[in-house]
């Protein structure tokens, strides 16, 4: 078509009603001429019309030939192609339904993951301009980030230059009574800067002002606007309201515009306010973040920290001099190393997922191809020119494949949907999956280029040849060079399917060693849950450790409990705040690990004492003050060679206050030393850890840990029940086993071993169907064959192990392609395993059993069928 | 009807509209369609309205163009008219029509 053409066309689809006109106007002139010519011949004017009609011809048929014309033939041509492909579709249901199936699986997948892709590290953080808010450590030693103290956070505030704002967070949890039971909420106090810092503004009132940082904390907090929808109903006069936290009333000055704190666990913020004490305190309990000056280079700003973190560390010892500041980019932070590189696998997994649902289209694209040639040849021969027939072939894979993406975003959407939850804890609370426009987007370019892998070949496979060989072809039984490139894609299949698995087993098999992690505790049997003490109803710590003391004896003479324990962190997890330790005649302080703890927790937990002796009932406030050790701190103490030696020592150790400024380092005697317990996820060094008698040193914030005899249930009521009696207006949190928490802690490494286990699964289960399809190809076009042997004494037995030879020899090549994908693939996972080699035998060896398994079960039904087949009626049909 | 009619050879309706209207000048589809019978002596079945879709190809290809004007009815219509390409395509089409009139010219002269 010229292009002078294509523009009157274009120009004709524009101007379709006005044309039309023309052309009627056009035809009626004609007649009226012809007309006025026969009446002048001297005809009737009933003959004249009728003679003038009778010489133009049909006039439908002229105006049809007219329109012909000025339309698009291509148009036209993938319009009819696409009718065609769609009733040829319908035709074959089972054909369809399969092809749709697994691109819906592989498209499906692939959307879901681009959305997490897409929401984690493609999407800029939903705050202004993120690139310029930091966090910002201290860092002890390398590679160890630290929480920061109040002194050092002032010191940063006052020296450093590079920060618009800088500002300390610490998160509480307190008791809402907002009318019925009491609900627990999640808080953060922080500075005045904090709003500043994360660029978010006050929808309604106003955030904190400098006034705030001052003095005794004010009874003031600002809601998120999830939290003013949610708990708060919307409620328009909200700034009047004085809500009740930890049964003091407080007022609400702000609701922050909508925005990614919404998807926050914090509920709402209140002033960090510090006092005397604390200002002076060497407790490490404070995250740092600040806005970045503009244009201020993150590597320069680190340099010049390492001025402030010197200036602000004369005094300091020796070992925390060594430190430094280390400040990182927020994305950086939400966005872990390991978080990127799970997810890049887990992309790339289904990545290859895509690829062998592809294999296995472009397979059964083949086949229907072979099938369909005799169509094709006739078509050919009736004129259609090799392009048609390739266009017509590829426009039925575009609508097979545009059918498959659309599922693909249905079951994508239904994956998002389930799995969102799921994956709340391992994502960062910024990020948002949704099936956007953007995601949408991909899903069709996924289709498209989908269609184009698969189709392109076999479209010009099938349409290649001519009528004379194909019919031959046909006629001869065998199908020649498709049959080559259904095997070569097969294997291609069983290799990726291979890399795959194996993946998946080395993740398995890293799960597998974490769950046999040594935590020290016994974790079984034992549920846990937390509890707040508002200050209101506990002002002293006398009061607190009366409710600990009644808690425990309640506990205590339910039946299913056979023991209780009490403390200030949970088991397993990673204590983010440190305290000094010194010891007498030292300016050196250790850095250690602060856990309150109640007598029964050793025992709860079947934590072994080493030397000494633990913590008793006899530490009681008005006791002398004792502490009690982990070997990791014994062993750094000074001349201490074994654990007896460290028993009896003095030490003095940094404690937060509880309520009322008390001496900041008070001394206190080594009663004990115990074994280790693990603290926080796999591969952290075990940190020094100084086991405080709660009954000293009370904790608001306290968890409670109940051995359960043999129901847990029950011993989950018994809790609820306990801590009811003794305070019914105390908000219970979340009960959960200590096999969850030690799930939550160290298995985070190895999160995407179940998805990698599914896509691996898939993978396999399509190459198995690629398979299937092609060694029942093979069979049924090797009937005639077959039969033949058969009559001449071939026994059943050697007809399907000859057929079950031929699945497992493809799988054999194919996993020899895939054991080098394999090796080279599996070390970017290297970082994702735990205490397993990346090149772990083992796993190779499963997998590529597993994948002869498969081959021997896709090859299973078709060698039953060939070794079925009778000679005497395959000869008869065929012959 | 007397005289024995013929269809116009297959392929030569473009030659023919083109050629009528290098002589005849600008005319009307229903004037194209008269003239084409008139100089075949009405020896040519020509469904007259076979001739507004050559007309419509042509002016697509760009060999000849369209205004409006007024029949002798009074009804605006469009009139046709060669262009400078129309003149060598029909050079073209005469050539290739004399090429195939002189093949099958021999064929006969053989026999």
């Amino acid at each position: 078509m010229t292009l002078r053409r294509t523009a009157h066309n274009l120009l004709a689809l524009l101007r379709k009603r006005r044309l039309e006109r023309e052309l009627e106007g056009e035809i009626e002139a004609h007649l009226e001429l012809a007309e006025r010519d026969a009446l002048a011949r001297g005809l009737s004017p009933e003959d004249a019309r009728r003679e003038a009609r009778l010489r133009f011809g049909g006039v439908e048929q002229v105006k049809e030939l007219h329109r012909e014309r000025r339309s698009f033939v291509w148009l036209e041509a993938l319009l009819r192609d696409l009718r065609y492909g769609l009733s040829s579709l319908a035709r074959s249901p089972g054909f369809t339904a399969s092809v749709v199936g697994v691109l819906a699986l592989g498209i499906g997948a692939n959307v879901a993951m681009f959305s997490i892709v897409d929401a984690v590290m493609l999407k800029p953080l939903p705050f202004a301009e993120p690139d310029r808010i930091v966090r910002v450590w201290e860092a002890p030693r390398p590679g160890v980030s630290n929480a920061t103290s109040a002194a050092n956070f002032l010191e940063w505030k006052r020296l450093a230059t590079d920060f618009e704002a800088l500002s300390a967070e610490q998160s509480i949890s307190v008791a809402l009574q907002n009318g019925g039971e009491p609900a627990r909420l999640n808080g953060k106090a922080v500075t005045s800067e904090y709003f500043r810092v994360f660029g978010t503004q006050a929808r309604l009132g106003r955030t904190f002002s400098a006034e705030e940082d001052q003095g005794t904390a004010a009874r003031v907090i600002v809601l998120s606007h999830a939290t003013w929808q949610n708990d708060f109903g919307a409620d328009p006069d909200i700034l009047t309201r004085r809500p009740m936290l930890d049964g003091e009333p407080y007022q609400v000055i702000g609701v922050l515009a909508p925005g990614a704190f919404d998807r926050d666990e914090t509920k709402f913020w209140k002033p960090l306010a510090f006092t005397p004490v604390e200002r002076e305190s060497k407790s490490h309990w404070l995250m740092v973040y600040g806005r970045l000056r503009e244009g201020a280079e993150l590597t320069q700003v680190n340099g010049r920290m390492q001025a402030v973190y010197a200036a602000t560390m004369e005094k300091a010892s020796e070992e925390d001099r060594q430190g430094a500041i280390v400040v990182e980019r927020l994305a950086r932070l939400l966005v872990g190393d390991n978080l990127q590189r799970s997810i890049s696998i887990a992309f790339g997994a289904v990545a290859l997922v895509l690829l062998i649902a592809c294999a296995n289209v472009a397979n059964l694209l083949l086949a229907k191809g072979a099938a369909r040639s005799k169509e094709l040849a006739v078509r050919s021969a009736l004129g259609a020119s090799r392009g048609r027939l390739v266009a017509q072939l590829l426009t039925e894979t575009l609508v097979l494949c545009l059918l498959g993406g659309a599922a693909g975003v249905v079951l994508a959407w239904t994956l998002i949907r389930v799995a969102t939850p799921a994956l709340k804890e391992a994502l960062p609370f910024t990020a948002e999956v949704t099936l956007d426009p953007r995601v949408l987007g991909f899903a069709g370019l996924v289709a498209l280029a989908v269609a184009l892998l698969t189709g392109t070949f076999p479209a010009l496979q099938t349409s290649f040849g001519s009528l004379a060989q194909t019919l031959n072809r046909a006629a001869r039984g065998s199908s020649g060079s498709h049959a080559l490139v259904r095997r070569a894609i097969v294997i291609g299949e069983v290799g990726l399917s291979l890399v795959l698995v194996c993946g998946a087993l080395l993740l398995l098999k890293s799960l597998l060693k974490l769950q046999q992690i040594e935590t020290g505790i016994r974790v079984e049997h034992v549920i846990t849950t937390s509890v707040d003490l508002p200050k209101s109803s506990y002002p002293t710590p006398e009061k607190a450790a009366q409710f600990y003391e009644a808690v425990a004896e309640r506990l205590r003479s339910v039946p299913g409990v056979s023991r209780v324990g009490m403390t200030s962190h949970m088991p397993l997890q990673w204590i983010g705040n440190g305290e000094a330790l010194q010891e007498p005649g030292e300016r050196n302080l250790v850095r250690v690990r602060l856990k309150r703890v109640d007598p029964g927790y050793f025992q709860t937990l079947g934590i072994p004492l080493l030397a000494g002796r633990g913590i008793t009932a006899r530490d009681t406030a008005s006791a002398p003050r004792v502490v009690v050790i982990n070997e990791a701190l014994a062993a750094r103490l000074k001349d201490v060679s074994r654990v007896q030696e460290a028993v009896g020592r003095k030490v003095r150790v940094s404690m937060p206050p509880f309520g009322e400024p008390t001496m900041s380092m008070p001394e206190v005697e080594i009663a004990g030393v115990i074994r280790g317990e693990r603290v926080g996820p796999p591969g952290m060094p075990d940190p020094a850890v100084v086991y405080v008698p709660l009954a000293q040193t009370p904790a608001t914030h306290v968890k409670l840990i109940v051995l359960a005899q043999t129901d847990v249930a029950a011993a989950v009521t018994a809790l609820r029940e306990a801590v009811r009696g003794v305070d019914a207006k105390l908000p219970l949190g979340e009960v959960v086993t200590l096999e969850q928490v030690r799930e939550r802690t160290l298995s985070g490494a190895s999160r995407p071993a179940w998805l990698i286990g599914v896509f691996a699964v898939i993978a396999a289960l399509l190459a198995g169907i690629g398979l299937y399809g092609v060694i029942s190809h093979t069979v049924s076009q090797r009937r005639r064959e077959i039969g033949i042997r058969m009559a001449l004494g071939a026994r059943s037995r050697d007809v399907l192990s000859q057929v079950l030879r031929n699945a497992v020899s493809l799988v054999c090549i194919g996993l020899g392609i895939g054991l080098l994908g394999a090796l080279a693939l599996t070390r970017v996972m290297k970082s994702l395993l735990y205490e397993v080699s990346p090149l772990d035998p083992l796993a190779f060896a499963a997998s590529c059993l597993a994948m002869v398994l498969v081959g021997l079960l896709a090859g299973w039904l078709p060698a039953h069928r060939a070794a079925g087949v009778d000679p005497v009626t395959t000869l008869r049909d065929e012959g | 009807m007397s005289k024995q009619q013929s269809e116009v050879p297959y392929g030569t309706l473009d030659l023919l509209v083109l050629r009528t209207l290098a002589v005849m000048g600008p005319l009307h589809g229903y004037a194209v369609a008269r003239r084409i019978e008139q100089v075949s002596g009405d020896t040519l079945q020509l469904s007259q309205g076979s001739v507004h879709p050559a007309l419509i190809r042509l002016e697509q290809e760009g060999w000849i163009q369209t205004e409006w004007g007024i029949s002798e009815t009074n009804r605006k219509v469009k009139v046709y008219s060669i262009t400078k390409a129309g003149r060598k395509q029909l050079l073209v089409e005469v050539a290739n029509w004399e090429k195939a009139t002189s093949l099958v010219a021999r064929f006969l002269e053989e026999s």
